[in-house]
């Protein structure tokens, strides 16, 4: 109830322009994490569920996030410890270069431009066009001619305590959960997990961390970590007709395990 | 003088504890599997290593306990929400209580009482199960899992897979004395006899970690050189030495010293190992292999199988009746 309250708080500042009355509400035991996006959207709900479960493991820890929704990231004084960005490939390389020191975590824009970028401080948690691409080929060489749409998640998924995922989300916003949610659930949970372990991290320390020692459990059965290029490893889901049929990588096509069979594995040399 | 003593001392005692592992090395009388999709107990005769039993038990079993006192035995059933009882000597079901929302692992207190993992509330609860009464709940992080309980009953250990956490309980206060940050999706947990050291396994991050339980520290830990493997149920030997480690995916039993967690050997069974329960005596080690619809029994003296048992559809947990 008192994290919801805070939510709550937070889209409404979001609304608001940001001004001192910020300042004051601000409590320096609070970790804050800015979302830059339209606040309600999938990916939004999603990083509102991950703030909710951050909070479950922070409050034996003693550590504490507040989310703060902006529309338009110059209108805040925050000092966040990283940004969640749900927005345009244009607006995310206007952040990346205005923010270099921050950890920015795109949780909507597929364009695999982006990845091939390779920009220091951002963060892909949605899968590529080029990995879902690549997923779909793997599934049509393995299923002799079937088609499958690939996606980074789905409301059916059951394996790896996914059911789980699905049912905190829907019970608490009385939706099922679907790519962008996840990936926004995911990026609030990642940082959190990291943080959790380190809070003093911020900035640089917290970008190197991300890189070099993320073992994250998004619910999909693997450990996931970054790519140079910034995406997140993971695996995608194959689904015919609102039905989940496959899981990529496909074994048999490929190692089941090679996660870096999916899209751009390394930056362009 | 002082060290010649103890030298003594310990080599005696462990010619003497030789000598009484080989005069009792008996099979437990039973082995009792919950088969998580056959809705139904195997019970297999200890002395042949075959099923002289199956008992119909409720849907999707899967945590087993056994009452200190041998009377009754407890099944976790899932999907009816329900801990069943039943008799270890006639199989007789007696009866049911509410175990919560999803019971799925619990363990059983030496004073009677068991400790129940309720994955979707995030919480444990406690009952009396001779009575069906719940004495207490405590707010654990999300989808708790593993239940372990010191020799002594004055701590209870729930793992949160989701939040990654060993949580500490005080007993009888019920109160949170530690929370634990291990690797990613811890699925289950062991004391040493003393209760000052605790086992992990993380399922996601294929480890197993060591902690020191008065300090609230990670003390050590070992990856499982498998990259398949997902770690599940965690042992110690009896003589505390080893440790035993159902390796998930790995389809082995990681065997692996309990001071420096080297891995010792990793000992083939059947696939996606999960469940392990060992016998008094530490001779014998049973693990259900989950995919291969079997239980293994394990030499620990010798390290390797003797005896492959078939049982129901997806074995899960196991529990020896002694």
């Amino acid at each position: 109830m008192k994290i919801l309250t805070r939510i709550a708080l937070g889209v409404c500042f979001g609304c608001l322009l940001m001004s001192s009355i910020v300042g004051t509400e601000l409590r320096a035991d609070e970790i804050t994490v800015l979302y830059v996006g339209a606040a309600d959207s999938s990916a939004h709900l999603g990083a509102r569920q991950g703030l909710s479960e951050a909070n479950a493991q922070g409050e034996f820890m003693g550590v504490q996030y507040r989310m703060v929704t902006v529309a338009e990231m110059d209108q805040t004084k925050l000092t966040p410890v990283a940004i969640i960005a749900a927005t345009q490939p244009t607006r995310l390389s206007q952040l990346v270069a205005n923010y270099p020191d921050l950890a920015l975590l795109n949780t909507t824009a597929k364009d695999t431009a982006l990845r091939e970028q390779c920009r220091g401080n951002l963060f892909h948690i949605i899968p590529s066009t080029a990995m879902l691409t690549d997923a779909e080929r793997q599934w049509v060489q393995n299923a002799s001619g079937s088609t499958a749409q690939a996606r980074a998640w789905h409301h059916t998924f059951r394996k790896y305590a996914a059911s789980q995922l699905n049912i905190r989300f829907k019970d608490q916003f009385g939706i099922s959960m679907d790519d962008e949610a996840w990936a926004g659930w995911a990026a609030m949970k990642l940082l959190a997990d990291t943080i959790v372990r380190q809070p003093t991290l911020t900035g640089a320390a917290l970008i190197e961390e991300l890189k070099t020692n993320l073992a994250f459990d998004g619910q999909k059965g693997v450990d996931m970590s970054f790519r140079e290029t910034g995406q997140l490893r993971q695996p995608v889901l194959l689904v015919e007709q609102d039905k989940i049929v496959g899981e990529a990588p496909v074994r048999g096509i490929v190692d089941s395990s090679d996660l870096d069979s999916l899209g751009l594995a390394f930056c362009p040399k | 003088m002082n060290i010649t003593n103890t030298l003594y001392k310990i080599t005696f005692a462990s010619v003497l504890a030789a000598i009484v592992m080989t005069a009792s090395a008996a099979p437990p009388k039973r082995i009792f599997v919950t088969n998580e999709k056959d809705d139904t107990v195997s019970v297999i005769d200890g002395a042949t290593n075959t099923v002289v039993a199956t008992i119909e038990i409720g849907k999707r079993p899967r945590g087993i306990g056994i009452a200190p006192d041998g009377s009754e035995v407890y099944v976790a059933i899932s999907e009816e929400n329900a801990i069943a009882v039943f008799d270890p000597e006639s199989y007789a079901v007696l009866r049911r209580f509410e175990g919560g929302d999803d019971p799925e692992t619990f363990a059983v207190h030496p004073n009677g009482n068991i400790y129940i993992s309720n994955e979707d509330d995030a919480k444990a609860s406690v009952f009396n199960p001779k009575t069906g009464e719940k004495i207490a709940e405590i707010k654990v992080g999300i989808e708790p899992e593993g239940v372990a309980i010191s020799a002594d009953g004055s701590k209870v250990i729930v793992t949160s897979e989701s939040t990654n956490m060993l949580h500490v309980i005080a007993v009888p206060e019920h109160k949170i004395i530690n929370n634990i940050l291990v690797g990613a999706r811890p699925r289950a947990a062991t004391f040493n006899r003393a209760g000052t050291i605790a086992y992990a396994t993380s399922e996601i991050s294929g480890e197993v970690k060591k902690v020191d339980i008065a300090s609230g520290t990670v003390i050590g830990k070992m990856p499982l050189a498998d990259d398949k493997a997902k770690p599940k149920d965690v042992l110690l030997s009896a003589d505390e030495s080893k440790l035993f480690v159902a390796g998930g995916r790995a389809n082995r039993i990681f065997v692996l010293d309990a001071n420096t967690l080297e891995i010792h050997q990793a000992i083939p069974v059947g696939k996606r190992v999960w469940g392990l329960a060992l016998s008094h005596d530490g001779s014998r080690l049973y693990t259900t292999d989950g995919v291969s619809n079997q239980v293994s029994v394990i030499d620990t003296a010798m390290g390797k199988v003797i005896a492959t048992v078939p049982v129901g559809k997806f074995p899960w947990g196991v529990a020896l009746y002694e």
